[in-house]
């Protein structure tokens, strides 16, 4: 079920769903959530086939990580379903659910070293010693810590503990894996190194895994597929492609990526094409659209040529900023504030000169004005 | 800040840390240490010079031997309780939040501030035959007549746990106040029960605190003195009276030195094994 | 945490608070009695008892000195103790973590110990003097509270602070007096406040020390105690619960009792 959205509209395209012919392994109904009178979870709906890795992206606030918890069985719904592996687990105690955590600041046992923590959860499964110290053994080698199995925690430094949570989890063998912003407190390059080699070894392993995170960059990295939440609802959920280039909303959109917005009022609609006026000139859009409607257009950056195309606008350059690989150049047209991006082998334009730029009308992206983020 | 290795033994600055410290120093040596080393002295003196039959005396006979006994298990029983009662009562007061959390916490400071005196006096009018837990009792039908409860040993450990109950808690709170709560959340996730959680983690991870609290209450309990003295008397002789008595009546200074050289022992024996087992509780 | 355990723990606690609160109601009731004999409920409320404190045999001289023991100990101690701190966690000191240890471990000493081990050393050389022995004691016995608040409070203070209010351009000094104090302040006043009621409270130290003519407060209190004990003294320790309660909202108001308690909320 790719790129559909939770009580969508009908203004955005269809993409064709992705076959599964195995029940799902995680699926979740109708939860919902209040506090007082705040609505933290709103019928949230999805279902992951065996294997995925899904990330929940969204700013402060908008309830992935209540989500998350209640996964896990460390916070209640208020109504919905949550079914791992054909159990209905909604109602169960974490300890019986077979789902492993990661927890953002690692939460390891200071008491026990390396080890100890790695084997916690399998000596309450009444093993023998010798099961457990192999399992132990096996989890530790297989996040490449098998060489600090006897030091503390303390001495360990932040990606080591990270990696002693995962292993800790891990070793259990859970029916699913949460991440509760877990790459968050190691610093920027480890982050990258960490992303890249956690998905590896989640797919090596088979594990079905979700994470949740308010850095863009870390889901598109990670996921097969992400949901982007907004408000207790899922916006969007989608793989990283179809979100980065169709986002089903404007929230999505500006979440997501950089994007340039205009708001116009729709002209026309034939065959399929809209044209839309804006301050600054005609934008055309691949699809229908009542005329008259106020929408805002839009488009990602990397589109839009400093030259004429299908959608030409005028405006005027008031910075450039100089990014290595690429440039971004603000562009000023009327009340909106346009970014194009450069390839950093191309040479910009100065600013204060006034520059035509256009777009390719395939990449023209239309939300509701009511929808403004 | 990292500060750089001295070219010298003696710079300046060390010697400014000298200076600050010299008086603090010089008050520790002249009025605790050296008075204990006294003291020991003292207790090894006998008809003609060095001699141990001070320590024989106390650790010999079989009289003396009950007066320990009287106060270790005193403490024992003291600390027992209050472990039962503080350390619970540490979660709460750690998840109380605001003012319910400053009230509890009042509750344990305002008593520290009232002398012992105050208290174990109270207790002696609490426990009256005509005191409030009588007629309490006699109200609720319990009894039918009055118990006698001064000067028993039942008011000595209730007296006492709530002369030292606060010393219990405190240290105990001031463990729990900071314990992680997602360490019991990463214990439930691995598949502990909430009786599991507790016992591999929380307890664990809050045994300092309770060495802490265990420590100081056994070593003020098992050196009590005005509690026994005013809520139970001479039926039950502590090695605190036994100092006090030697001392202040029948002058016989050996002896009473030795008495408390062995209170000082018990004191620094319970303190020597609280640090081995906060050491050893982080391995 | 379940049910169970957190309603152990409330009950517990709860408990406890009425546990510990009970004697110092009971003494604050028993004040008021109208009778000499101490009949709770009290079938009314007088202060006589009050206006006899004044009256008691020996009292003046008992609480002046009692006043005077913990003040001048207190400030001493602060003073010595702050500096002695001061060497322990920023100094260079040989040994400074023993000299830590040897300096709190009064603290767990029993202080009965403490007392007939001070009356065998001053009259050893000859010092019989009550107020001087007993001010030299309760030296000893402040010093380690103010040391343990101090080096605790020191060790916690975040020395970047002042670094900071150095690229913000005050000199060494004026960082110290701007940043430092003030952020130790809460730590000086607690250990003031626990020194000084070590002091005025203490009973097992000063009972070797005083002689005939001069006792402190807790030692005329228990001959009181023994003697002709009538709600004189419940009205004495009730005046004196009250002093400190005042101690400790002011403690709350300028520390917060939570960190006096050892977190760091």
């Amino acid at each position: 079920m790719g790129g559909t959205l939770a009580g969508g509209t009908d203004l955005m395209e269809d993409v064709a769903p992705m076959p599964h012919p195995l029940p799902d392994h995680l699926v979740i109904q109708g939860l919902s959530k209040r506090f007082g009178q705040t609505r933290v979870l709103s019928d949230i709906a999805l279902g992951m086939p065996r294997g995925e890795l899904l990330t929940l992206l969204g700013p402060s606030g908008c309830g992935k990580t209540t989500l998350l918890r209640q996964i896990a069985g460390l916070a209640q719904p208020d109504t919905g379903s949550i079914v791992l592996n054909g159990r209905d687990i909604t109602h169960l105690p974490p300890h019986r659910r077979s789902v492993g955590v990661v927890f953002q600041n690692y939460a390891l046992f200071p008491h026990l070293n390396v080890a100890g923590n790695v084997a916690f959860g399998l000596k309450l499964q009444k093993k023998s010693r010798a099961e457990v110290e192999a399992a132990v053994k096996r989890t530790l080698a297989l996040v490449h810590l098998d060489h600090l199995a006897d030091r503390p925690i303390r001495a360990l430094s932040g990606g080591q503990q990270q990696r002693v949570a995962l292993a800790r989890a891990l070793a259990v063998e859970p029916s699913v894996l949460l991440f509760d912003e877990a790459l968050s407190a190691l610093d920027r390059k480890l982050r990258e190194a960490m992303q890249g080699e956690l998905r590896r070894l989640l797919h090596q392993i088979g594990a079905t895994a979700i994470f949740v995170t308010h850095d863009q960059e870390e889901a598109l990295t990670m996921s097969d597929r992400v949901a982007v939440m907004h408000q207790g609802r899922i916006e969007q959920l989608a793989d990283p492609k179809t979100l980065y280039d169709r986002p089903a909303t404007a929230f999505a959109l500006s979440f997501v990526g950089q994007s340039l917005q205009i708001r116009g009022k729709v002209t026309s609609s034939e065959a399929g094409y809209s044209t839309i006026a804006t301050e600054i000139g005609q934008v055309l859009a691949p699809r229908g659209f009542l005329p008259g409607s106020e929408v805002i257009v839009a488009t990602r950056p990397e589109h839009v040529r400093l030259c004429e195309g299908d959608n030409t606008l005028i405006g005027k350059v008031r910075a450039v900023t100089y990014q290595g690989p690429r440039s971004l150049v603000e562009i000023e047209a009327g009340t909106a504030r346009i970014l194009a991006e450069l390839s950093g082998r191309e040479v910009p334009p100065e600013p204060g000169r006034t520059v035509l730029f256009s777009w390719p009308a395939t990449e023209t992206l239309v939300y509701p004005a009511e929808e403004s983020a | 800040m990292i500060a750089p290795a001295p070219l010298l033994p003696l710079d300046r600055e060390t010697k400014l840390a000298l200076g600050l410290a010299s008086p603090a120093f010089l008050i520790l040596a002249a009025l605790f240490i050296l008075p204990l080393a006294l003291l020991l002295a003292v207790s090894l003196q006998g008809a003609d010079g060095l001699s141990l039959a001070a320590y024989a005396k106390l650790l010999g006979t079989p009289h003396y031997l009950k007066i320990i006994w009287n106060s270790l298990s005193l403490a024992l029983i003291v600390t027992a309780i209050s472990l039962l009662i503080g350390y619970p009562a540490s979660f709460a007061i750690a998840r109380a939040k605001g003012h319910w959390r400053s009230l509890m916490l009042a509750c344990l400071f305002l008593p520290l501030a009232a002398s012992v005196i105050v208290k174990a006096f109270a207790w002696t009018i609490l426990l009256r035959s005509t005191g409030i837990v009588n007629q309490t009792l006699l109200f609720l039908g319990i009894i039918d007549h009055p118990i006698r409860m001064i000067f028993t040993e039942t008011a000595l450990v209730v007296g006492a746990v709530n002369i030292f109950l606060p010393f219990m808690v405190l240290p105990i709170f001031s463990v729990v106040a900071q314990f992680d709560r997602r360490l019991s959340e990463a214990a439930a996730t691995l598949g502990a029960n909430p009786l599991q959680a507790f016992l591999k983690v929380t307890l664990p991870v809050t045994l300092p605190g309770v060495i802490a609290g265990v420590a100081l209450v056994f070593s003020l309990s098992v050196s009590a003195y005005v509690v026994p003295t005013l809520l139970i008397g001479e039926r039950f002789p502590t090695l605190a009276s036994t100092i006090a008595k030697s001392y202040l009546l029948t002058r016989e200074e050996a002896f009473g030195a030795a008495s408390g050289v062995v209170l000082l022992a018990i004191a620094v024996a319970v303190v020597m094994l609280s640090a081995r087992f906060g050491r050893e509780g982080r391995r | 945490m379940n049910r169970i355990g957190l309603l152990t723990a409330w009950v517990m606690a709860i408990s406890a608070c009425i546990f510990l609160l009970a004697p110092l109601l009971v003494i604050a009731a028993a004040s008021f009695s109208p009778t000499p004999v101490f009949d709770l409920p009290t079938s009314g409320a007088s202060l006589r008892w009050y206006q006899r404190i004044g009256t008691l045999d020996g009292f003046w001289p008992a609480l002046g000195l009692s006043l005077q023991l913990a003040l001048v100990s207190t400030l001493v101690s602060l003073v010595l103790g702050t500096a002695a701190a001061i060497a322990i966690v920023r100094g260079r000191l040989p040994g400074a973590e023993a000299f830590a240890a040897a300096l709190t471990s009064p603290l767990m000493m029993p202080g009965l110990v403490l007392g007939i081990a001070l009356l065998q050393s001053f009259r050893g050389i000859g010092l019989s003097n009550p107020w001087t022995s007993l001010f030299l004691a309760h030296l000893v016995i402040t010093l380690p509270y103010v040391a343990r608040t101090m080096i605790a409070g020191m060790t916690r203070f975040d020395f970047t602070l002042i670094e900071a209010a150095l690229t913000l351009g005050c000199t060494y000094r004026q960082s110290v007096l701007k940043v430092m104090i003030p952020a130790l302040a809460p730590s000086f006043l607690v250990a003031g406040l626990f020194s000084f009621l070590a002091s005025f409270d203490n009973y097992p130290v000063s009972i070797f020390l005083t002689d005939v003519r001069s006792k402190t407060l807790p030692i005329k209190m228990l001959q009181y105690i023994e003697e002709a004990p009538d709600p004189t003294i419940a009205a004495l320790s009730s005046l004196i619960l009250l002093g400190t309660i005042l101690l400790l909202v002011l403690a709350d108001r300028f520390v917060g009792l939570s960190r006096m308690a050892g977190t760091n909320e």
